[in-house]
């Protein structure tokens, strides 16, 4: 079959499904036989000196074949560092700071939250593994244990790391026009929370390394494998030559695994140290203590709208809690300020944000990263603006919402990459209507009367999203000797169908069949650099770069092409899978094959060497994604808990490369949101021990919880990329807290204005058993 | 997640479990039967038998017998058949209904009667139903035999019962739901499958003239064991009305001792569920009443 530009925006089925659904995925656990096993004493402190670390025991157990402290790998000053710093010139317009995070690997002398890894035992399997680990004896100090972020930034509070005193990770600040402002009718304040929880995929992480005499090799479950490669070579001194990162099936990361961990710098080392291959394995209840979690925010706001509902001014004083630390912190804290901005004309803002150390788990870029908390922080504002007004939701949101006369939309600050913010949507308001289409707010009666247990109500949440961020990403294709395509790319696929859709963009280029491309998951032997997946990005930059190798590759086959055909390189178009003279006599082309042929030892364009090219793509800077969601929730008369009865998503995009990979996407993200404002917490005590500690106390949404998500794409071309595409994988999570939110507000009758996620179902109860009452 | 080392043997009868019992004079050794929580505590390492005898395919037991007024239940029963089995469903459709809210289908499956009255999770909805029912528990040891001990005295607290180390569950006689009468199962769970916040089993009788002649009901995750509550005098011979429900859940309820974070949520939850399990069986007993009436 050959191509004819046609698989671009067509909902080709999943290339890996085949493999996955039949059960034939090969994640890192499957790769695994014959190595021995690593486990991790992790810290049962929040925040302690470590006195003193005794293996002896558990190196004499049976089956163990080490136990390795930090100073036992010469890695107790090795650290892991921040991943990530704003160009200077946002820096310089949002008053910017970050402080410089020296995260151990395996620390020798303090531990900063229940769940750090401290020793590291190697044994002949996971059971005798373990065994030693009861046989560890650590001696810890306990410091004072901080777990409010505000009272880790207040004066005088002890530093969680000795080198940064005041416990602050991050500062911003965005100014937007006058703070004073005349004719406003209404100002509300609030206090706004995100609860703390995270993408808890279904594969934990897990890493395999084998060493041989030139290098390490690492098989490990991460979005971002260059990364990775980076962190050990930066903790162990080895040269990137000295290390590949193999990325095998991933089953999910959404930020988690978007992050370099202490367990893959550990592992890779000791692999050199014993000679042996090894394996750790995150069990479900290590997951839960010691992977990156998330959002963990809360906004003081003030809104002031004119009589109309109008936005004049918004201000917002916010504090996120990173735990022990965050590599992505600068991406989080200016995530959450940009976002702050929304969908709509806001004339003057005033956002300030604060980042900040304590003894929790150590935080990512969970799906969002900041944007599901500045918008339900904005959006509660409106809504409560709104009923202050006497105006519905849907009318203050279309009083503020940018439309197709004010867009592009220019915003006087510049985007963490320093280009000056523009968002380059087509028509906002046009979502507000088509959600509502979907799922408008009369017409509720029918499911009342279907559940008469269940109060319900009708909410809405916009959103806008910044996607696609640089700096680059790279891509390679390459012929292969039998004239198909190889193909691969610096973003790692967590589940993203990159063997889908980075097959379909170069099957278009190269005018050829999908079933002529082989896609390769990312591997730092097939290319040399990149950046990797998350930030909604790998479509706009992967997906270009593919688009661009492809291109170069077809003019590289064309020249070559021109020779075999003996005709100017000018007159060879490719059709049909095959380059051909364009005067030329019928039946006078050159397959891909043909050209593989030639380039192949013994054949006439030996000399010219393989047909392979790597390309980098660098956008200039983001494209804007938006949407609003719509949902109609019941909250039950009795418990107070909230069930999701409809759902629905409108959302302005550029080209879907592939439409059921996107909506996927979307529902995949509404049903990560319901979990975070419905049931997922990951709760601490005021000592800083974990108490969501396996599922039975934290919650996730399962079927029964997510109801069937309508999903519209609204497409809105992009002149930014070569394909025209915005970044489509945040999207489905973000406005889902506000949504509910709105919806249970509405429900209540606005009886409850509801401020926190996860929401609380003993406070809904109690408001409508003073509704009652009253 | 994985247990420290220990033995395991299948035992292949009831006599053969009990000796087994009988010559651990250190109490090291556990039943394990489904392994729907014992496992799980072992891989956690909260639990840590040395020794486990697994009783999970002794067939003797996992039989049931229909009695004049019982259904007697042998203790290695899964789950799954008390939630489908027509007899049960017919004779003891509590039990049936409190079988349907555990976990998930897959630990239905391997969960067996005996292993969640010995766990005595207060929480959990099999106990709770035993106690509702006024059940008898028959336990037995190789040296003492047989030993009666009615549900609501079995639980004694968290996780704790009245079972001797060297004994094993193995009959519940369970009375069948009679002429007149009418039962009640209300449970509230974040999501289905999920430890209860709160819920509630009862079993009512009326007379022919529609008047209370007895009521007996109990709660879940509303103390450290499965609470039996009520005075049945405070009902007696009352024709129920709407309002009698809730005053009376609430006020039954009042007896709850919530372990958790919102022990004043949950004991609100425990009237609620208790008023909408008294109400739903009050609706079964009143039908079971008019179709006599019109036989």
């Amino acid at each position: 079959m050959n191509g004819s530009g046609r698989l671009v925006g067509t909902a080709v089925p999943r290339r890996e499904d085949e493999r996955l659904l039949a059960g034939r995925g090969r994640f890192v656990a499957d790769l695994s036989a014959g190595a021995h096993c690593v486990v991790f004493l992790r810290s049962s402190q929040a925040h302690a000196l470590i006195d003193d670390i005794d293996v002896r025991a558990a190196a004499r157990m049976p089956g163990v074949l080490g136990v390795f402290t930090g100073a036992d790998l010469g890695l107790e000053r090795a650290a892991i560092g921040t991943l990530h710093d704003p160009h200077p010139a946002f820096v310089a317009a949002t008053d910017f700071s970050m402080a410089e995070q020296r995260l151990p690997v395996l620390p020798v002398d303090r531990v900063q939250y229940v769940g750090q890894p401290v020793v590291a035992v190697v044994a002949v399997d996971r059971y005798a593994a373990e065994d030693a680990l009861e046989a560890v004896e650590v001696s810890y100090t306990p410091l004072v244990p901080l777990v409010d972020p505000v009272e880790a930034l207040r004066p005088g509070a002890p530093p969680i790391h000795p080198h940064l005193p005041d416990n602050e990770a991050a500062t911003i600040s965005i100014q937007v026009g006058d703070a004073s402002v005349a004719d406003i009718a209404v100002t509300v304040e609030g206090t706004y929370r995100i609860g703390r929880h995270g993408a808890v995929p279904l594969e934990g992480r897990g890493v395999l390394a084998r060493a041989d005499a030139q290098r390490v090799s690492i098989w490990t479950s991460t979005q971002i494998p260059h990364l990775v490669r980076r962190g050990i070579c930066e903790a162990t001194g080895w040269s990137t030559d000295e290390v590949r990162v193999v990325v095998p099936d991933v089953g999910g990361g959404f930020g988690t695994k978007a992050n370099v961990y202490a367990e893959e710098i550990v592992v890779a080392a000791l692999a050199r140290i014993t000679g042996t291959d090894l394996v750790w394995i995150e069990d479900r209840q290590e997951h839960l203590v010691s992977s990156a979690q998330g959002r963990d925010q809360t906004h003081r706001t003030r809104l002031s709208v004119d009589a109309d509902g109008r936005i004049l001014l918004w201000e917002d004083d916010f504090v996120i809690d990173i735990g022990a630390g965050c590599l992505w912190v600068a991406g989080v804290v200016a995530n959450t300020g940009i976002h702050l901005l929304g969908p709509y004309r806001i004339p003057n803002a005033r956002i300030r944000g604060r980042a900040a150390f304590t003894n929790k788990t150590i935080v990512a870029q969970y799906r969002g990263a900041g944007r599901p908390e500045a918008c339900f922080a904005l959006e509660r504002s409106l809504d409560d603006a709104a009923r202050r007004l006497g105006l519905t939701p849907e009318e203050i949101r279309r009083r503020n919402l940018l439309s197709a006369p004010d867009l592009p939309y220019a915003l006087p600050l510049p985007y963490r990459d320093g280009v000056a913010i523009s968002y380059d949507g087509g028509d906002y308001l046009a979502c507000l209507d088509a959600v509502l289409e979907m799922l408008p707010r009369d017409g509720l009666e029918m499911l009342r009367a279907r559940h008469p247990e269940l109060v319900v109500g009708h909410g809405l949440g916009c959103y806008i999203e910044a996607t696609g961020r640089g700096p680059f990403e790279t891509a390679r294709v390459r012929l292969t000797g039998s004239g198909r395509f190889e193909v691969a790319s610096g973003a790692a696929s967590a589940g993203q169908a990159h063997e889908t859709v980075f097959a379909q963009v170069a099957a278009d280029t190269l005018d050829v069949g999908l079933e002529r491309i082989l896609f390769r998951a990312a591997d730092t032997d097939l290319v040399e650099h990149g950046v990797g997946t998350f930030a909604s990005r790998s479509a706009v930059l992967a997906g270009s770069a593919v688009r661009r190798a492809a291109e170069e590759l077809c003019r590289r086959g064309r020249d070559r092409a021109a020779k075999l055909l003996g005709v100017p390189e000018c007159e060879v178009e490719l059709g049909d899978g095959a380059f051909a003279a364009r005067s030329g006599a019928v039946g006078s082309s050159v397959t891909w094959g043909e050209l593989a042929t030639a380039c192949a030892p013994g054949g006439v364009q030996e000399d010219y060497g393989p047909l392979d090219v790597t390309e980098i793509y660098r956008p200039r800077t983001v494209t804007w994604t938006m949407g609003v969601h719509a949902a109609v929730v019941g909250v039950h008369r009795r418990t107070g808990a909230v069930s999701v009865l409809r759902y629905a998503v409108a959302h302005e995009g550029g080209v879907e490369i592939n439409p059921q990979v996107v909506e996927g996407q979307i529902v995949g993200g509404v049903a990560q949101g319901i979990g975070g404002a419905l049931l997922e917490e990951f709760r601490y005590t005021n000592d800083g021990q974990p108490l969501s500690t396996t599922f039975a106390d934290y919650l996730l949404p399962g079927s029964c919880e997510v109801p069937e998500v309508l999903v519209r794409h609204l497409p809105v071309d992009t002149p930014g990329n070569p394909l025209g595409v915005r970044g489509a994988g945040e999207s489905g999570a973000i406005a889902v807290g506000a949504a509910l939110a709105g919806a249970v507000d509405d429900a209540l009758g606005g009886r409850a204005h509801v401020t926190s996620t996860p929401i609380a179902p003993s406070v809904l109860r109690a408001a409508l058993l003073a509704a009652r009452c009253a | 997640m994985k247990p420290p080392r220990f033995d395991y043997r299948r035992a292949g009868s009831v006599a053969d479990v009990l000796e087994e019992l009988d010559s651990d004079p250190s109490g090291e050794t556990k039943v394990l039967a489904g392994g729907q929580s014992l496992v799980t505590l072992m891989n956690l390492r909260l639990a840590r038998p040395s020794r486990l005898v697994d009783i999970g395919g002794l067939d003797e037991l996992a039989r049931r017998f229909d009695d004049v007024d019982q259904v007697v239940l042998g203790s290695t029963l899964r789950h799954r058949l008390l939630e489908t089995d027509p007899l049960i469903r017919r004779r003891l459709p509590l039990v049936a209904a409190a079988a349907r809210h555990i976990g998930h289908v897959g630990i239905r499956n391997m969960g067996t009667l005996g292993g969640a009255l010995a766990h005595a999770d207060p929480a959990a909805e099999l106990p709770m139903a035993m106690v509702a029912l006024g059940a008898d528990v028959y336990v037995e040891s190789a040296s003492r035999g047989r030993r009666r001990i009615p549900a609501e005295r079995f639980f004694v607290s968290l996780f704790t019962t009245a079972l001797q180390p060297d004994e094993i569950i193995t009959w519940v006689g369970v009375p069948a739901l009679g002429p007149l009468q009418g039962w009640g199962f209300v449970e509230y769970a974040p999501r289905h499958g999920d430890y209860a916040v709160a819920g509630a089993g009862c079993v009512l009788t009326l007379d022919v003239d529609g008047r209370i002649a007895g009521v007996r009901a109990a709660l879940l995750a509303a103390a450290d064991r499965p609470l039996l509550v009520g005075d049945p005098d405070d009902v007696m011979g009352e024709l129920p009305d709407a309002g009698l429900w809730s005053r009376i859940g609430r006020h039954w309820a009042g007896r709850a001792d919530p372990i958790g974070a919102e022990p004043e949520y949950v004991r609100a939850l425990c009237g609620d569920a208790l008023t909408e399990a008294l109400g739903a069986a009050h609706r079964r007993a009143e039908s079971s009443r008019s179709s006599r009436e019109s036989a």
